[in-house]
Protein backbone atom coordinates (compact mmCIF):
# COMPACT_ATOMS: atom_id res chain seq x y z
CA UNK A 1 0.00 0.00 0.00
CA UNK A 2 1.29 3.50 -0.82
CA UNK A 3 2.25 5.32 2.38
CA UNK A 4 0.34 8.47 3.28
CA UNK A 5 3.64 10.27 3.72
CA UNK A 6 7.14 9.17 2.90
CA UNK A 7 10.13 11.38 3.51
CA UNK A 8 13.58 10.29 2.35
CA UNK A 9 16.82 12.03 3.30
CA UNK A 10 15.17 15.39 3.89
CA UNK A 11 17.60 18.18 4.59
CA UNK A 12 16.80 21.82 5.23
CA UNK A 13 19.50 24.41 5.64
CA UNK A 14 18.47 27.98 6.36
CA UNK A 15 20.43 31.05 5.47
CA UNK A 16 23.60 31.50 7.52
CA UNK A 17 24.07 27.73 7.20
CA UNK A 18 21.73 26.81 10.06
CA UNK A 19 20.90 23.12 9.60
CA UNK A 20 17.31 22.68 10.81
CA UNK A 21 16.70 19.23 9.36
CA UNK A 22 19.58 16.88 8.69
CA UNK A 23 18.76 13.72 6.73
CA UNK A 24 15.33 12.84 8.09
CA UNK A 25 13.63 9.77 6.63
CA UNK A 26 10.29 8.49 7.82
CA UNK A 27 7.18 6.73 6.59
CA UNK A 28 3.64 7.31 7.78
CA UNK A 29 1.32 4.54 6.69
CA UNK A 30 -2.20 5.25 5.53
CA UNK A 31 -4.62 5.25 8.46
CA UNK A 32 -1.86 5.65 11.06
CA UNK A 33 -1.90 8.06 13.97
CA UNK A 34 1.72 9.15 13.97
CA UNK A 35 3.39 11.07 16.79
CA UNK A 36 6.32 13.29 15.91
CA UNK A 37 8.12 14.24 19.09
CA UNK A 38 11.13 16.32 19.90
CA UNK A 39 12.32 19.30 21.91
CA UNK A 40 11.90 22.88 20.70
CA UNK A 41 14.10 23.57 17.69
CA UNK A 42 14.56 19.86 16.91
CA UNK A 43 13.24 20.24 13.36
CA UNK A 44 9.62 19.06 13.70
CA UNK A 45 7.95 22.21 12.39
CA UNK A 46 10.57 22.66 9.67
CA UNK A 47 9.89 19.11 8.45
CA UNK A 48 6.16 19.86 8.39
CA UNK A 49 6.80 23.14 6.58
CA UNK A 50 8.79 21.32 3.91
CA UNK A 51 5.96 18.81 3.44
CA UNK A 52 3.27 21.48 3.17
CA UNK A 53 5.08 24.10 1.05
CA UNK A 54 5.78 26.72 3.70
CA UNK A 55 9.51 25.96 3.41
CA UNK A 56 11.67 24.93 0.47
CA UNK A 57 13.50 21.68 1.20
CA UNK A 58 17.23 21.91 0.50
CA UNK A 59 17.35 18.28 -0.63
CA UNK A 60 15.52 15.00 -0.23
CA UNK A 61 12.31 13.45 -1.43
CA UNK A 62 8.79 14.01 -0.04
CA UNK A 63 5.79 12.02 -1.27
CA UNK A 64 2.18 12.36 -0.16
CA UNK A 65 0.20 9.25 -1.11
CA UNK A 66 2.89 8.68 -3.72
CA UNK A 67 2.66 12.21 -5.15
CA UNK A 68 5.89 14.20 -5.26
CA UNK A 69 5.28 17.17 -2.95
CA UNK A 70 7.77 19.37 -4.82
CA UNK A 71 7.29 18.49 -8.48
CA UNK A 72 3.52 17.96 -8.28
CA UNK A 73 2.92 20.26 -5.37
CA UNK A 74 -0.63 21.22 -6.30
CA UNK A 75 -1.82 17.65 -6.39
CA UNK A 76 0.03 16.84 -3.14
CA UNK A 77 -1.42 19.87 -1.32
CA UNK A 78 -4.99 18.78 -2.07
CA UNK A 79 -4.38 15.73 0.11
CA UNK A 80 -3.07 17.58 3.19
CA UNK A 81 -4.74 19.66 5.88
CA UNK A 82 -2.39 21.62 8.13
CA UNK A 83 -3.04 23.08 11.54
CA UNK A 84 0.15 25.04 12.24
CA UNK A 85 1.70 25.85 15.56
CA UNK A 86 1.45 29.64 14.99
CA UNK A 87 -1.79 31.45 14.19
CA UNK A 88 -1.12 32.36 10.57
CA UNK A 89 -4.43 34.07 9.83
CA UNK A 90 -5.81 37.44 8.85
CA UNK A 91 -6.59 38.51 12.42
CA UNK A 92 -9.23 41.02 11.30
CA UNK A 93 -11.25 38.36 9.46
CA UNK A 94 -14.03 36.34 11.06
CA UNK A 95 -13.70 32.61 11.80
CA UNK A 96 -16.42 31.94 9.22
CA UNK A 97 -14.48 33.74 6.50
CA UNK A 98 -11.15 32.21 7.48
CA UNK A 99 -12.55 28.69 7.19
CA UNK A 100 -14.70 29.37 4.13
CA UNK A 101 -11.84 31.08 2.25
CA UNK A 102 -9.64 28.06 2.86
CA UNK A 103 -12.34 25.88 1.30
CA UNK A 104 -12.24 28.24 -1.65
CA UNK A 105 -8.45 28.02 -2.06
CA UNK A 106 -8.86 24.25 -2.23
CA UNK A 107 -11.44 24.66 -5.00
CA UNK A 108 -14.55 23.53 -3.12
CA UNK A 109 -17.72 24.72 -4.86
CA UNK A 110 -19.72 27.31 -2.88
CA UNK A 111 -22.52 25.03 -1.56
CA UNK A 112 -20.04 22.39 -0.36
CA UNK A 113 -17.62 24.81 1.28
CA UNK A 114 -20.45 26.64 3.04
CA UNK A 115 -21.96 23.42 4.38
CA UNK A 116 -18.51 22.12 5.47
CA UNK A 117 -17.75 25.48 7.13
CA UNK A 118 -21.06 25.51 8.99
CA UNK A 119 -20.71 21.87 10.03
CA UNK A 120 -17.20 22.43 11.43
CA UNK A 121 -18.19 25.66 13.17
CA UNK A 122 -21.00 23.84 14.92
CA UNK A 123 -18.90 20.77 15.71
CA UNK A 124 -16.14 22.87 17.30
CA UNK A 125 -18.53 25.08 19.28
CA UNK A 126 -17.74 28.23 17.34
CA UNK A 127 -21.28 29.17 16.31
CA UNK A 128 -21.64 32.20 18.58
CA UNK A 129 -18.13 33.41 17.67
CA UNK A 130 -18.24 32.80 13.94
CA UNK A 131 -18.78 36.45 12.94
CA UNK A 132 -16.40 38.05 15.46
CA UNK A 133 -12.93 39.13 14.44
CA UNK A 134 -10.30 36.42 14.99
CA UNK A 135 -8.20 38.74 17.18
CA UNK A 136 -11.12 39.06 19.63
CA UNK A 137 -11.15 35.32 20.38
CA UNK A 138 -9.47 33.54 23.28
CA UNK A 139 -6.46 31.29 22.65
CA UNK A 140 -8.57 28.14 22.79
CA UNK A 141 -11.13 29.48 20.32
CA UNK A 142 -8.37 30.58 17.96
CA UNK A 143 -6.94 27.06 18.09
CA UNK A 144 -10.35 25.64 17.14
CA UNK A 145 -10.56 27.99 14.15
CA UNK A 146 -7.24 26.86 12.70
CA UNK A 147 -8.25 23.24 13.24
CA UNK A 148 -11.52 23.81 11.35
CA UNK A 149 -9.52 25.51 8.60
CA UNK A 150 -7.28 22.44 8.32
CA UNK A 151 -10.29 20.14 7.95
CA UNK A 152 -12.56 22.15 5.66
CA UNK A 153 -11.48 20.41 2.45
CA UNK A 154 -11.72 16.96 4.03
CA UNK A 155 -8.02 16.04 3.59
CA UNK A 156 -6.73 12.46 3.66
CA UNK A 157 -3.61 13.42 5.63
CA UNK A 158 -4.06 15.75 8.59
CA UNK A 159 -0.94 17.39 10.01
CA UNK A 160 -1.35 18.94 13.45
CA UNK A 161 1.57 20.93 14.80
CA UNK A 162 1.01 21.18 18.56
CA UNK A 163 -2.77 21.47 18.21
CA UNK A 164 -3.48 21.46 21.94
CA UNK A 165 -0.86 24.02 22.98
CA UNK A 166 -2.55 26.62 25.16
CA UNK A 167 -6.02 25.07 25.15
CA UNK A 168 -8.02 24.15 28.22
CA UNK A 169 -8.51 20.59 29.44
CA UNK A 170 -12.09 20.40 28.20
CA UNK A 171 -11.21 21.34 24.62
CA UNK A 172 -8.20 19.07 24.73
CA UNK A 173 -10.42 16.12 25.54
CA UNK A 174 -13.00 17.17 22.90
CA UNK A 175 -10.24 17.45 20.38
CA UNK A 176 -8.75 14.07 21.25
CA UNK A 177 -12.17 12.49 20.82
CA UNK A 178 -12.66 14.19 17.45
CA UNK A 179 -9.21 13.21 16.21
CA UNK A 180 -9.84 9.61 17.21
CA UNK A 181 -13.11 9.72 15.28
CA UNK A 182 -11.34 11.08 12.21
CA UNK A 183 -8.65 8.44 12.49
CA UNK A 184 -11.30 5.72 12.87
CA UNK A 185 -12.88 7.03 9.64
CA UNK A 186 -9.59 6.32 7.90
CA UNK A 187 -7.83 9.68 8.01
CA UNK A 188 -4.11 9.58 8.52
CA UNK A 189 -2.92 11.94 11.26
CA UNK A 190 0.56 13.25 11.96
CA UNK A 191 0.74 14.98 15.32
CA UNK A 192 3.49 16.92 17.01
CA UNK A 193 3.13 17.58 20.69
CA UNK A 194 5.06 18.28 23.84
CA UNK A 195 2.48 16.40 25.88
CA UNK A 196 3.67 12.80 26.12
CA UNK A 197 0.34 11.83 27.67
CA UNK A 198 -1.38 13.04 24.52
CA UNK A 199 0.93 11.06 22.27
CA UNK A 200 0.57 7.99 24.46
CA UNK A 201 -3.20 8.23 24.35
CA UNK A 202 -3.60 8.91 20.61
CA UNK A 203 -0.68 7.65 18.56
CA UNK A 204 0.16 4.19 17.25
CA UNK A 205 3.57 5.05 15.84
CA UNK A 206 6.10 7.49 17.25
CA UNK A 207 9.26 9.10 15.91
CA UNK A 208 11.52 11.18 18.13
CA UNK A 209 13.59 13.88 16.49
CA UNK A 210 16.53 15.77 17.98
CA UNK A 211 19.00 18.18 16.36
CA UNK A 212 17.40 17.66 12.97
CA UNK A 213 17.62 13.85 12.95
CA UNK A 214 15.31 10.98 13.84
CA UNK A 215 16.85 9.47 16.96
CA UNK A 216 14.24 6.86 17.77
CA UNK A 217 11.28 5.40 15.94
CA UNK A 218 8.86 2.58 16.62
CA UNK A 219 5.38 1.68 17.65
CA UNK A 220 4.00 3.43 20.68
CA UNK A 221 3.72 0.08 22.47
CA UNK A 222 7.42 -0.60 21.96
CA UNK A 223 8.38 2.76 23.45
CA UNK A 224 5.84 2.67 26.26
CA UNK A 225 6.74 -0.86 27.30
CA UNK A 226 10.45 -0.01 27.55
CA UNK A 227 11.78 0.61 31.06
CA UNK A 228 10.67 4.04 32.23
CA UNK A 229 8.00 4.29 29.55
CA UNK A 230 7.68 6.89 26.83
CA UNK A 231 9.06 9.70 28.95
CA UNK A 232 12.34 7.94 29.59
CA UNK A 233 12.56 6.82 25.99
CA UNK A 234 12.06 10.44 24.96
CA UNK A 235 14.60 11.88 27.39
CA UNK A 236 17.14 9.21 26.56
CA UNK A 237 16.71 9.66 22.83
CA UNK A 238 16.94 13.43 22.92
CA UNK A 239 20.15 13.32 24.97
CA UNK A 240 18.78 14.86 28.15
CA UNK A 241 20.95 14.83 31.32
CA UNK A 242 20.96 11.54 33.27
CA UNK A 243 19.40 13.17 36.35
CA UNK A 244 16.28 14.05 34.31
CA UNK A 245 16.11 10.50 33.02
CA UNK A 246 16.49 9.18 36.55
CA UNK A 247 13.71 11.46 37.70
CA UNK A 248 11.49 10.08 34.95
CA UNK A 249 12.19 6.58 36.20
CA UNK B 1 11.77 25.75 -5.31
CA UNK B 2 8.47 24.12 -6.11
CA UNK B 3 7.84 23.26 -9.71
CA UNK B 4 4.67 21.74 -11.05
CA UNK B 5 5.01 19.27 -13.90
CA UNK B 6 1.33 18.40 -13.74
CA UNK B 7 -1.18 19.83 -16.16
CA UNK B 8 -3.94 20.95 -13.87
CA UNK B 9 -6.71 23.20 -15.01
CA UNK B 10 -6.97 26.66 -13.55
CA UNK B 11 -8.28 26.68 -9.97
CA UNK B 12 -10.97 29.27 -10.74
CA UNK B 13 -12.62 28.90 -7.34
CA UNK B 14 -9.26 29.44 -5.62
CA UNK B 15 -8.51 32.43 -7.82
CA UNK B 16 -11.96 33.87 -7.14
CA UNK B 17 -11.46 33.36 -3.41
CA UNK B 18 -8.22 35.36 -3.45
CA UNK B 19 -10.07 38.17 -5.24
CA UNK B 20 -13.00 37.98 -2.81
CA UNK B 21 -10.71 37.99 0.22
CA UNK B 22 -8.66 40.95 -0.98
CA UNK B 23 -11.75 42.91 -1.99
CA UNK B 24 -13.18 42.39 1.50
CA UNK B 25 -9.90 43.41 3.09
CA UNK B 26 -9.78 46.50 0.88
CA UNK B 27 -13.31 47.51 1.86
CA UNK B 28 -12.30 47.52 5.54
CA UNK B 29 -10.47 50.80 4.88
CA UNK B 30 -12.63 52.70 2.34
CA UNK B 31 -11.41 56.12 3.48
CA UNK B 32 -7.80 55.20 2.84
CA UNK B 33 -8.55 53.33 -0.37
CA UNK B 34 -10.99 55.64 -2.15
CA UNK B 35 -11.73 58.83 -0.25
CA UNK B 36 -8.07 59.85 0.24
CA UNK B 37 -7.15 59.72 -3.49
CA UNK B 38 -10.41 61.39 -4.48
CA UNK B 39 -9.86 64.29 -2.04
CA UNK B 40 -6.26 64.61 -3.18
CA UNK B 41 -7.34 64.62 -6.84
CA UNK B 42 -10.07 67.17 -6.12
CA UNK B 43 -7.54 69.52 -4.53
CA UNK B 44 -5.17 69.13 -7.49
CA UNK B 45 -8.00 69.74 -9.95
CA UNK B 46 -9.23 72.78 -8.05
CA UNK B 47 -5.89 74.44 -7.27
CA UNK B 48 -3.74 73.53 -10.27
CA UNK B 49 -6.43 73.08 -12.83
CA UNK B 50 -9.03 75.63 -11.89
CA UNK B 51 -7.38 78.40 -9.82
CA UNK B 52 -3.83 78.45 -11.27
CA UNK B 53 -4.80 76.94 -14.63
CA UNK B 54 -7.29 79.72 -15.26
CA UNK B 55 -4.30 82.05 -15.70
CA UNK B 56 -2.37 79.75 -18.04
CA UNK B 57 -2.76 79.96 -21.81
CA UNK B 58 -4.39 76.97 -23.57
CA UNK B 59 -2.03 74.18 -24.58
CA UNK B 60 -2.59 72.83 -28.12
CA UNK B 61 -6.06 74.31 -27.99
CA UNK B 62 -6.99 72.72 -24.66
CA UNK B 63 -7.70 74.46 -21.37
CA UNK B 64 -4.97 73.81 -18.77
CA UNK B 65 -7.48 71.93 -16.60
CA UNK B 66 -8.20 69.55 -19.50
CA UNK B 67 -4.45 69.18 -20.09
CA UNK B 68 -3.59 68.45 -16.47
CA UNK B 69 -6.50 66.10 -15.63
CA UNK B 70 -5.01 63.00 -17.37
CA UNK B 71 -1.75 63.55 -15.44
CA UNK B 72 -3.58 63.81 -12.12
CA UNK B 73 -5.49 60.68 -13.02
CA UNK B 74 -2.25 58.88 -13.91
CA UNK B 75 -0.61 59.81 -10.58
CA UNK B 76 -3.57 58.45 -8.65
CA UNK B 77 -3.73 55.25 -10.71
CA UNK B 78 -0.02 54.71 -10.07
CA UNK B 79 -0.35 55.35 -6.31
CA UNK B 80 -3.51 53.28 -5.87
CA UNK B 81 -2.17 50.26 -7.71
CA UNK B 82 1.22 50.37 -5.99
CA UNK B 83 -0.25 50.83 -2.51
CA UNK B 84 -2.86 48.11 -3.03
CA UNK B 85 -0.47 45.36 -4.06
CA UNK B 86 2.47 46.30 -1.82
CA UNK B 87 0.33 46.48 1.33
CA UNK B 88 -1.60 43.36 0.33
CA UNK B 89 1.55 41.27 -0.06
CA UNK B 90 3.39 42.83 2.88
CA UNK B 91 0.51 42.37 5.35
CA UNK B 92 -0.07 38.80 4.24
CA UNK B 93 3.59 38.14 5.06
CA UNK B 94 3.57 40.20 8.25
CA UNK B 95 0.50 38.37 9.64
CA UNK B 96 1.66 35.15 7.93
CA UNK B 97 -1.70 34.39 6.32
CA UNK B 98 0.16 34.12 3.03
CA UNK B 99 0.80 30.57 4.28
CA UNK B 100 -2.89 29.81 3.69
CA UNK B 101 -2.31 30.13 -0.03
CA UNK B 102 1.10 28.45 0.07
CA UNK B 103 -0.38 25.24 1.50
CA UNK B 104 -3.29 25.29 -0.97
CA UNK B 105 -3.33 23.87 -4.52
CA UNK B 106 -2.85 27.28 -6.11
CA UNK B 107 -0.34 28.06 -8.83
CA UNK B 108 1.86 31.14 -8.63
CA UNK B 109 0.08 32.60 -11.65
CA UNK B 110 -3.26 32.27 -9.83
CA UNK B 111 -1.86 33.97 -6.73
CA UNK B 112 -0.41 36.82 -8.78
CA UNK B 113 -3.50 37.18 -11.00
CA UNK B 114 -5.76 37.28 -7.92
CA UNK B 115 -3.75 40.15 -6.45
CA UNK B 116 -3.67 42.06 -9.74
CA UNK B 117 -7.42 41.68 -10.33
CA UNK B 118 -8.10 43.57 -7.09
CA UNK B 119 -5.47 46.17 -8.01
CA UNK B 120 -7.21 46.84 -11.33
CA UNK B 121 -10.65 46.95 -9.67
CA UNK B 122 -9.41 49.50 -7.13
CA UNK B 123 -7.82 51.75 -9.74
CA UNK B 124 -10.84 51.61 -12.04
CA UNK B 125 -13.12 52.76 -9.20
CA UNK B 126 -10.60 55.46 -8.25
CA UNK B 127 -10.35 56.57 -11.89
CA UNK B 128 -14.12 56.75 -12.35
CA UNK B 129 -14.39 58.97 -9.27
CA UNK B 130 -11.71 61.33 -10.60
CA UNK B 131 -13.37 61.45 -14.02
CA UNK B 132 -16.64 62.44 -12.35
CA UNK B 133 -14.83 65.23 -10.47
CA UNK B 134 -13.29 66.38 -13.72
CA UNK B 135 -16.74 66.34 -15.30
CA UNK B 136 -18.01 68.59 -12.51
CA UNK B 137 -15.40 71.14 -13.67
CA UNK B 138 -16.30 70.54 -17.31
CA UNK B 139 -12.87 69.03 -18.03
CA UNK B 140 -13.55 65.33 -18.64
CA UNK B 141 -13.53 64.03 -22.17
CA UNK B 142 -12.67 60.66 -23.70
CA UNK B 143 -11.05 60.79 -27.11
CA UNK B 144 -10.65 57.00 -27.37
CA UNK B 145 -12.29 54.70 -24.84
CA UNK B 146 -10.18 51.68 -25.92
CA UNK B 147 -6.96 53.63 -25.44
CA UNK B 148 -8.21 54.94 -22.10
CA UNK B 149 -8.99 51.45 -20.87
CA UNK B 150 -5.62 50.18 -22.10
CA UNK B 151 -3.70 52.85 -20.19
CA UNK B 152 -5.67 52.44 -16.96
CA UNK B 153 -5.23 48.66 -16.99
CA UNK B 154 -1.61 48.71 -18.21
CA UNK B 155 -0.50 51.29 -15.63
CA UNK B 156 -2.38 49.40 -12.87
CA UNK B 157 -0.78 46.11 -13.81
CA UNK B 158 2.73 47.58 -14.05
CA UNK B 159 2.57 49.29 -10.68
CA UNK B 160 0.63 46.42 -9.15
CA UNK B 161 3.54 44.15 -10.11
CA UNK B 162 6.06 46.65 -8.81
CA UNK B 163 4.08 46.80 -5.55
CA UNK B 164 4.22 43.01 -5.24
CA UNK B 165 8.01 43.09 -5.58
CA UNK B 166 8.31 45.74 -2.88
CA UNK B 167 5.78 43.88 -0.71
CA UNK B 168 7.94 40.75 -0.98
CA UNK B 169 11.17 42.64 -0.33
CA UNK B 170 10.16 44.96 2.53
CA UNK B 171 11.22 43.92 6.01
CA UNK B 172 9.36 46.74 7.76
CA UNK B 173 6.73 49.42 7.15
CA UNK B 174 9.29 52.08 6.33
CA UNK B 175 10.73 50.08 3.44
CA UNK B 176 7.24 49.91 1.91
CA UNK B 177 7.45 53.66 1.28
CA UNK B 178 10.94 53.73 -0.18
CA UNK B 179 9.83 53.40 -3.79
CA UNK B 180 7.06 55.98 -3.44
CA UNK B 181 9.36 58.58 -1.89
CA UNK B 182 12.44 58.09 -4.06
CA UNK B 183 11.01 56.89 -7.35
CA UNK B 184 7.28 57.21 -7.95
CA UNK B 185 6.70 60.72 -6.60
CA UNK B 186 9.74 62.43 -8.23
CA UNK B 187 9.41 60.67 -11.59
CA UNK B 188 5.68 61.31 -11.84
CA UNK B 189 6.22 65.00 -11.05
CA UNK B 190 8.80 65.39 -13.82
CA UNK B 191 6.95 63.07 -16.21
CA UNK B 192 4.81 65.69 -17.90
CA UNK B 193 1.91 65.71 -15.44
CA UNK B 194 1.71 69.48 -15.07
CA UNK B 195 3.67 70.65 -18.11
CA UNK B 196 4.62 69.76 -21.66
CA UNK B 197 8.22 68.71 -22.18
CA UNK B 198 8.45 71.74 -24.45
CA UNK B 199 8.23 73.86 -21.27
CA UNK B 200 11.33 72.15 -19.83
CA UNK B 201 14.84 73.55 -20.44
CA UNK B 202 16.23 71.94 -23.61
CA UNK B 203 19.05 70.18 -21.68
CA UNK B 204 16.42 68.40 -19.51
CA UNK B 205 14.12 67.16 -22.26
CA UNK B 206 16.07 63.98 -22.97
CA UNK B 207 15.58 62.99 -19.33
CA UNK B 208 11.82 63.16 -19.76
CA UNK B 209 12.06 60.83 -22.74
CA UNK B 210 13.78 58.24 -20.52
CA UNK B 211 11.08 58.55 -17.88
CA UNK B 212 8.34 55.89 -18.23
CA UNK B 213 5.89 58.20 -16.45
CA UNK B 214 6.15 60.57 -19.41
CA UNK B 215 4.76 57.84 -21.70
CA UNK B 216 1.98 57.00 -19.24
CA UNK B 217 0.75 60.58 -18.86
CA UNK B 218 1.22 61.28 -22.55
CA UNK B 219 -0.69 58.13 -23.55
CA UNK B 220 -3.50 58.80 -21.12
CA UNK B 221 -3.66 62.40 -22.33
CA UNK B 222 -4.02 61.22 -25.90
CA UNK B 223 -6.80 58.83 -24.85
CA UNK B 224 -8.64 61.67 -23.13
CA UNK B 225 -8.05 64.84 -25.17
CA UNK B 226 -6.30 63.55 -28.30
CA UNK B 227 -3.05 65.42 -27.57
CA UNK B 228 0.25 63.62 -27.09
CA UNK B 229 3.89 64.64 -27.01
CA UNK B 230 5.23 61.15 -27.59
CA UNK B 231 4.78 58.43 -30.16
CA UNK B 232 1.74 56.39 -29.14
CA UNK B 233 3.32 53.18 -30.47
CA UNK B 234 6.53 53.77 -28.52
CA UNK B 235 4.55 54.49 -25.34
CA UNK B 236 2.53 51.29 -25.70
CA UNK B 237 5.69 49.29 -26.45
CA UNK B 238 7.51 50.72 -23.40
CA UNK B 239 4.53 50.01 -21.14
CA UNK B 240 3.98 46.46 -22.41
CA UNK B 241 7.70 45.70 -22.16
CA UNK B 242 7.80 47.04 -18.60
CA UNK B 243 4.75 44.94 -17.63
CA UNK B 244 6.22 41.81 -19.22
CA UNK B 245 9.59 42.20 -17.46
CA UNK B 246 7.92 42.87 -14.11
CA UNK B 247 5.50 39.95 -14.58
CA UNK B 248 8.37 37.55 -15.30
CA UNK B 249 10.30 38.84 -12.32
CA UNK B 250 7.30 38.47 -9.99
CA UNK B 251 6.58 34.96 -11.28
CA UNK B 252 10.20 34.01 -10.67
CA UNK B 253 10.14 35.44 -7.14
CA UNK B 254 7.01 33.41 -6.35
CA UNK B 255 8.54 30.29 -7.87
CA UNK B 256 11.66 30.50 -5.70
CA UNK B 257 9.57 31.60 -2.71
CA UNK B 258 11.42 34.91 -2.22
CA UNK B 259 9.93 36.60 0.84
CA UNK B 260 7.25 33.92 0.98
CA UNK B 261 8.71 30.59 1.97
CA UNK B 262 11.37 29.79 4.55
Amino acid sequence: MTPALSIAHLRKVYRRATVAVDDISLTVNEGDFFGFLGPNGAGKSTTIHCVTGIANPTSGDIRVFGVDAVKNYREARRLIGLSPQEFNVDTFASPYNIIEWMGGYFGLPAPKRRSRTEMLIEKFGLTEHSRKEFRELSGGLKRRVVLCRALVHDPRLIILDEPTAGVDVELRHDLWRYLQELNAEGKTILLTSHYLEEVERLCRTVAIVARGRIVRQGTKNELVSAAGGLEQAYLGATGRPPDLIEAAQ
Amino acid sequence: MNSSTETLTINWIGLGTIVRREAMRMMRVPIQVFLAPWISALLFIFIFGFVVGGRIAPIAGHRYLEFVLPGILMMNVVNSSFLQSSSQVYFSRFLRFVEETLVAPLSYVEMIAGSLAVVVARTVVTAVGILLMGAAFGATSIHSFVEFLFWIVAISVSFGLLGIIIGLWAKNFEQLNVLTVFFIAPLSMVGGVFNTIGMLPSWLRWLALLNPFFYFSSGLRHAMIGFSESSLGLGIAVTLALSAVLALLVWRLYAVGYGLRE
